[in-house]
């Protein structure tokens, strides 16, 4: 081998931390900030926001009630709310664009092949892929500045507000980056990344408030709105300090955060498990998105998370829908929470666990192909058992533990918002948590089995046929009239998705049913719930057949070889 | 004085190797030595596996259970190390849209670390010269025409010196002079050290470039070994005796019933075909054997079964399967 190919072979690792010597990162600012693309790019953000910021400077200094610094402010949110269009839309939807692209014209086997570290890649992407947004932004910059600095806005507030704001853009380009590695069709990874930040301003807010208070930091709002008394003039500024009197501070069960601060927290661990998924991606295109281990441990953490910013705000009453909308009207401070608020957070908390189990058992259970291909290599290898949390072992364990954890973290929540003060001698009796786990073991054990045996087309046909076409029936009979809600509240039974809800109505005591409906959903509730229960035991014993079944054979084959 | 024989360095070692899609195995535990400093071909039918296999050895893919050595470095162990060693040039060999020539070439010696910038900018040179594309070094890549891409591509693969270098079906879309432009890259590249393995479905271009080459079906390793080895282990011998008589080809043939290596013969109006597997003796007993026996012969043809025939006659077993 001669000196030059020894040269060629030593391994100069790229250091992740590198980012701007990046290849991958610089390779994408080469083809992205050209003069075409992105000088149109940087100049049209240039021209909205130096219309903004003259418009808006100009409408300030006009008005009477404005001082000069007043004035110098009023740009401030039309030139944040540009920026974040750039970032968390443009920038989200051309990183997943852009991956899928790549994949596309088959030249993202080429970047596999480049000796580069996983995470070097992974990084590579997230800024390159985007960097004409973030050039665009740059271009913005300097505008806000200008209204920040001469509008004598406190530095700590607004380094805290793009702090967050940078975090949020990256955090959506991470979702980007796996809608791209996901997602086959350039179109569809466009919009789904787009629908993402669309959703995450629109419906998540709306989650939070149904009890799901975690969801709003994965947004810029809760630090935009700590932060906007010191970003408007002084006449709205006094009137959004005084609406946020009543706004809760962030108590992470009893620890005090800053908006800013927990913000970023919660936005980390998201982040981190991106990255990670990311990763294993890049390291084996087969691989799950995320392994079993991890897929547990950001399955409680979630829980973790969802429990320490909600269980703080039961006692203030921001958790409740009805006391957070009196918060706001000055007429009814003191307005107490419906009992029946207290039932229906508890049944959105376990529909959301269960809905969030799905997913991960979607991430974590291997399909019957790799089973098998699993098997052949453990018996090539001479082990008679599949590595217990590899890809292809068997997640039924895995979903079990998830399905405790998730009951668990959903009687603590109700068991607290029950039990809290605006519900004087309320009790949720232990057994209560017995019924929880074991509903919840039964609807995830029922889908795991089934995905796990038959794949991912069976579970997409029972997910309408099970999942969504009884509650289609049954809201079509409910709105005949209101003799037919008893039969309605049976045919939506046999929808996993309402027994959650349904448990929380008929387990508590605190529930107090229309009497339309006082019989059939306990009912209900009980026969689906017993159905799903011999469901699920039925499917774990085809399970473990079928996997006994396939080792033996495996087994066998291994020693006729 | 015994003189211990010089044992060649193996760049490429396949132990066992199986891939599924599901049900469908691929590859069917292929095991293959390659020694360093060949220029191997891997050849088969569409479907034969030929696809998986590179990208195995290329660490894009996971095998189901198997062990690939490149250079003696396990691609499972080290892959980063792997990946300095392979060169792999895909099928059909895409381009990004949305650079040039240059700047392609540009950012892979850059993710390879080629030395400084300006070291980069001169093998980038280097290898365009090589495959005779420096002309083009600020065209947009997605202007090329095929040919034209297939080249830059080769080019990227050779950027880095890899020890040993992977090219699935690289001559498709090729025009004749480049075809022998690449048969001379390759060459110069054996020459160098390194090992190339190159796929194709056309077994008669490997054969003019390779020096040993197997036949894959089906998953399965039909046959390994120089090309006239394969071309007897495929074909059966693959002889084929033609000869033309003035007049008595059916009495001929009559008289040739039973003789040692004839498997069949077929009579077209004076001429007879024979499918022959025998020894060079038996053949030269038989020409001599007829004129003796007063047979008058106007000519006497050997031909050996082509690889396009016996390729041919593999992918149809495989049709009536």
């Amino acid at each position: 081998m001669s000196e030059e190919d020894m040269i060629s072979l030593r391994p100069r690792r790229h250091g992740w931390w590198a980012i701007p010597v990046n290849p991958i990162f610089r390779r994408y600012a080469c083809s992205r900030l050209r003069l075409r693309g992105g000088g149109v790019g940087v100049f049209l953000a240039v021209l909205g926001a130096g219309f903004l910021f003259a418009l808006c400077r100009s409408i300030g200094f006009n008005r009477t009630d404005y001082d000069p610094m007043d004035a110098e402010r009023t740009p401030l949110i039309p030139l944040m709310v540009l920026q974040c269009v750039i970032l968390f839309a443009l920038g989200t939807a051309q990183v997943a664009g852009g991956m899928t692209g790549e994949r596309d014209e088959g030249v993202i086997d080429y970047q596999r092949l480049l000796p580069m570290s996983p995470l070097a890649k992974v990084l590579g992407f997230l800024f390159g892929l985007p960097v004409r947004e973030w050039a665009m932004f740059a271009v913005t910059f300097p505008f806000s500045l200008w209204g920040l600095v001469k509008g004598g806005v406190d530095p700590v507030v607004w380094m805290r507000l793009y702090a967050v704001l940078i975090s949020s853009a990256l955090l959506y380009h991470f979702t980007g980056l796996v809608t791209g590695m996901v997602v086959k069709n350039r179109r569809w990874a466009f919009l789904t990344s787009i629908g993402l930040v669309f959703g995450l301003y629109t419906v998540v807010p709306q989650l939070a408030k149904l009890g799901l208070v975690t969801f709003k930091y994965l947004t810029i709002v809760p630090i935009f709105e700590e932060s906007l008394p010191s970003l408007l003039p002084e006449v709205p500024a006094s009137m959004v300090k005084l609406s946020q009197r009543w706004l809760p501070t962030v108590k992470f069960f009893n620890l005090d955060f800053s908006e800013a601060w927990f913000t970023v927290f919660s936005q980390l661990g998201l982040m981190l498990t991106f990255l990670r998924m990311l990763c294993r991606r890049w390291e084996r295109t087969e691989s799950h998105l995320l392994g079993k281990t991890w897929a547990t441990g950001f399955f409680i953490w979630i829980q973790v998370l969802l429990l320490g910013t909600a269980l703080p705000e039961i006692g203030t009453g921001g958790l409740f829908p009805s006391r957070g909308m009196g918060r706001l009207i000055p007429m009814m401070p003191d307005r107490a929470p419906e009992k029946f608020e207290a039932v229906w957070l508890s049944g959105i908390y376990g529909l959301f666990s269960l809905v969030l189990l799905y997913g991960f058992a979607l991430m974590v259970t291997p399909s019957p192909d790799r089973q098998l291909a699993g098997w052949r290599r453990a018996v090539k290898q001479g082990r008679s058992r599949l590595p217990w949390s590899g890809d292809a072992a068997t997640s039924f364990g895995w979903i079990g533990i998830m399905a405790l954890a998730g009951a668990t973290a959903w009687f603590v929540f109700t068991q607290r918002v029950v039990e809290s003060d605006w519900f004087p001698g309320q009790v949720v009796p232990q057994s209560v948590a017995g019924w929880m786990v074991g509903l919840l073991l039964a609807l995830a054990w029922g889908f795991q089995a089934l995905l796990e045996l038959h794949g991912r087309r069976a579970v997409f046909m029972a997910a309408i046929l099970v999942g969504a076409v009884p509650l289609m029936v049954g809201a079509v009979l409910g709105s005949i009239s209101d003799s037919w809600w008893p039969t309605a509240v049976w045919v939506m039974g046999a929808s996993p998705m309402t027994l959650p809800v349904y448990a929380a109505g008929s387990l508590l005591q605190i529930a107090e049913l229309p009497a339309s409906v006082a019989r059939a959903v306990p009912r209900a509730c009980a026969f689906w719930g017993m159905l799903a229960g011999f469901a699920a035991v039925w499917g774990a014993v085809s399970l473990r057949a079928s996997r006994q079944r396939m080792a033996q054979i495996m087994l066998e084959s291994g020693e006729k070889e | 004085m015994q003189t211990k024989p010089e044992t060649r360095r193996t760049a490429i070692e396949i132990r066992d190797l199986r891939v599924d899609y599901g049900d469908f195995v691929a590859v069917d535990d292929v095991s293959l030595q390659v020694p360093a400093g060949e220029v191997f071909g891997l050849v088969g039918p569409n479907g034969a596996g030929k696809t998986s296999t590179f990208r195995v050895l290329a660490t894009l893919m996971e095998p189901t259970y198997g062990e690939v050595f490149l250079d003696g470095v396990d691609i499972q162990e080290d892959i980063e190390m792997a990946r300095r060693i392979v060169g792999y040039m895909p099928d059909l060999a895409p381009v990004p849209s949305d650079l040039k020539v240059g700047e392609f070439l540009e950012f892979h010696a850059a993710a390879y670390g080629l030395g400084t910038r300006q070291q980069q900018r001169d093998r980038v040179a280097e290898c365009l010269e090589e495959v005779g594309m420096t002309e083009q070094r600020k065209a947009w890549c997605a202007k090329l025409s095929r040919g034209q891409t297939q080249r830059v591509v080769l080019a990227k693969t050779l950027l880095h010196r890899p020890r040993v270098m992977i090219l699935d079906e690289p001559a498709s879309g090729l025009d004749p002079l480049a075809r022998r432009d690449l048969k001379d890259a390759l060459r110069r590249l054996v020459k160098t050290g390194a090992t190339v393995f190159v796929s194709s479905h056309i077994l008669s271009e490997l054969a003019e470039m390779c020096t040993s080459l197997c036949v894959m079906n089906r998953g399965k390793l039909l046959a390994a070994g120089t090309a006239e080895e394969v071309r007897r282990l495929m074909g059966n011998g693959g002889r084929r005796l033609t000869m033309k008589f003035v007049s008595q080809a059916e009495a001929a043939a009559d008289w040739m019933q039973g003789k040692p290596g004839i498997e069949a013969i077929a009579r077209e109006g004076e001429s007879l075909t024979l499918a022959f597997a025998g020894e060079e003796d038996h053949q030269a007993e038989l020409m001599a054997g007829l004129v003796m026996a007063g047979f008058r012969m106007v000519s006497f043809e050997e031909r050996k079964s082509s690889f396009e025939e016996i390729l041919v006659e593999v992918a149809e077993s495989n049709r009536k399967r």
